[in-house]
């Protein structure tokens, strides 16, 4: 199993799409860092010296969650598309075993993208924090639960491309649906109707960092409600991946 | 020793049935040419075969398992099928890597099936800049990584160049005459494998037509043998009552010149058992030769 993973991975890191995906995503990060430090205090936005706003600060390493997705779909549509699935059955015949090498690939690399996020969150963060005047205590008791939040959220928005992927087989229409889900639905559903947005993945990985619900909504569950509902999400991901792989005929 | 071995295979995609009752087998140590037109069903039997389509019944064995059973597959069989692909951004060793590191194989396994298919200099090279024979060679040095027994290769001279062809042909021959492997080559050309199989299986519209060894295919006496003679009026009921089977041969663009000077096509008679009732009628005949198309002839009414 564990050769079938490093032949995932080695996939993955042999195509030039993953440092594109991997240099879009920590792009978003720092736009988002370099945003909520300029406008930190200002009318709607926490300050980044206190406890809100650093919390808000280091979880914009999240911010390139839909690449880590777009990562996911490719591990599955990249091989209907270039018909490397034929190789990958051959030598794994039981699919379900690839299945599982590919999940767990694509955890590890959304934990990459995760922790590579959380290292440029904080080379920017707490030197602004510290120019700003404010205390780097302020998240000493968050920060951690940030960081596994952020690598949680990235390892399952992978897994969530790849249960897309495998549900659709075509790259480009696993990617609008997938673009169209994080970037419309799920942003409007949390910021408008947060009764229902705290149950989606986006709303739980919020939950999971601890971030502030909008001014006036409903708040975001637990943290530990949220990991238990993230991990939820990828077993849910995990079993559509495989009964979509396991029975198709490749033709 | 019986290497491959299909058993009344049946596969319908919606309302085509694909392969239909399908049997034949495929022994170690030869080369079998799987032969039938476009849409016969080849691709769909060597995909079952692999495991890669389920078929709805019947069953498809290789060293008497199926596919998913092989304890670890690339090390038993080697395929290279059409419509497989490599990604376009990967370079050539870097595909094969992948496939040793999932096969639990040394990865300088890699490096020497790229030697064996003559692509060394390429390895490092895209698989995007790529023409269709370096693809081709690229796809039979995955098929070579484990060092399998069994081959199994989907029209592989697609996309070669006659060199390439000719390349092919001996390495096949390498394979079953030096190491003994069983080597099932499908085609939908038959003088493409003419030189090459020892054996072929011919399928139909998903139907398995015939079976045997190429040299049978040849001689059983259909192979038409086309016949000259003045008198052909005269010689071609004496060749009926000795049991040939005669037709004025089919000359479209000087037809009346021919049927003149008397053409026959006869089948199911030797050249010399025509010549011996020339003989006896005391028919001069002036041209006495098998059809060189006879082979492609008979493939084409065995899969009509
Ligand atoms: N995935 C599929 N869905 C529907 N029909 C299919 C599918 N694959 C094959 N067929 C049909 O099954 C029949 C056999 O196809 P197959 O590809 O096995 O033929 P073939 O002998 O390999 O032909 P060729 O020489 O053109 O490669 C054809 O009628 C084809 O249209
Ligand atoms: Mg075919």
């Amino acid at each position: 199993m564990t050769r079938l993973v490093k032949a995932e991975l080695l996939k993955v890191f042999t195509t030039r799409m993953v440092w594109g995906m991997l240099a879009l995503s920590l792009g978003f990060t720092l736009i988002s860092l370099a945003a909520l430090s300029i406008l930190s205090g200002q009318e709607g936005v926490p300050s980044i010296t206190e406890s809100a706003g650093a919390i808000a600060l280091f979880s914009s390493a999240a911010s390139g969650l839909v690449f880590a997705f777009i990562i996911g779909t490719l591990v599955m549509t990249g091989e209907y598309r270039f018909q490397t699935i034929t190789h990958t059955f051959l030598i794994t015949p039981r699919r379900e075993r690839v299945v599982a090498a590919k999940l767990a690939a694509c955890a590890v690399v959304g934990a990459i993208f995760g922790v590579a996020g959380m290292l440029l969150s904080a080379v920017v963060a707490v030197p602004a924090i510290l120019i700003k005047g404010g205390s780097l205590s302020v998240i000493d008791g968050d920060i951690a639960r940030v960081g596994v939040g952020v690598i949680a959220a990235m390892a399952l928005y992978t897994i969530l491309g790849l249960a897309m992927g495998s549900l659709l087989g075509n790259q480009i229409a696993a990617m609008v649906v997938g673009i169209g889900w994080i970037y419309v639905l799920e942003n409007l559903l949390v910021v408008l109707l947060p009764s229902v947005g705290r149950w989606l993945p986006g709303g739980a990985a919020q939950a999971v960092f601890g971030v502030a619900p909008p001014i006036g909504g409903t708040p975001y569950l637990p943290a530990w409600g949220g990991a238990l509902l993230l991990a939820g999400y990828a077993l849910v991901f995990a079993v559509v991946a495989s009964t979509t792989t396991i029975r198709r005929d490749i033709t | 020793m019986t290497a491959i071995e299909i058993s009344q295979l049946t596969k319908t995609f919606g309302t085509v049935r694909a392969v239909d009752g399908v049997s034949f087998t495929v022994e170690a140590g030869t080369i079998t040419g799987f032969l039938g037109p476009n849409g016969a069903g080849k691709t769909t039997t060597l995909r079952c075969l692999l495991g890669l389509v389920a078929a709805d019944s019947g069953t498809a064995l290789i060293n008497g398992q199926s596919y998913a059973h092989l304890g670890s597959p690339i090390s038993a069989v080697g395929a290279v099928l059409e419509a497989t692909s490599f990604h376009p951004g990967r370079t050539a060793r870097n595909h094969l890597r992948v496939l040793c590191v999932s096969a639990g194989l040394p990865e300088s396994r890699a490096d020497e099936a790229l030697e064996q298919v003559g692509l060394a200099d390429a390895a490092g090279q895209r698989v995007g800049g790529f023409s269709l024979g370096m693809r081709q060679r690229l796809a039979l040095a995955g098929a070579l990584v484990g060092k399998p027994k069994v081959y199994i290769l989907d029209e592989p001279s697609n996309g070669l160049d006659p060199a390439g062809i000719q390349w092919l042909r001996g390495f096949l021959r390498y394979l079953a005459e030096e190491t003994g492997a069983a080597v099932l080559v499908s085609s939908h050309v038959l003088a493409e494998v003419q030189q090459t199989v020892d054996h072929v299986v011919i399928i139909a519209k998903g139907k398995l037509v015939h079976q045997g060894r190429l040299a049978d295919l040849t001689v059983n006496g259909s192979t038409p043998v086309r016949v000259v003679a003045r008198e052909a009026d005269r010689l071609g009921p004496a060749l009926e009552r000795a049991g040939g089977k005669v037709d004025p041969a089919p000359a479209p663009e000087n037809a009346a010149a021919e049927s003149a000077a008397g053409v026959l096509t006869v089948r199911g008679m030797t050249p010399e058992a025509i010549g011996q009732v020339a003989l006896d009628e005391r028919v001069v005949l002036s041209e006495l030769v098998r059809e060189r198309s006879g082979l492609e002839q008979i493939f084409l009414e065995l899969t009509a």
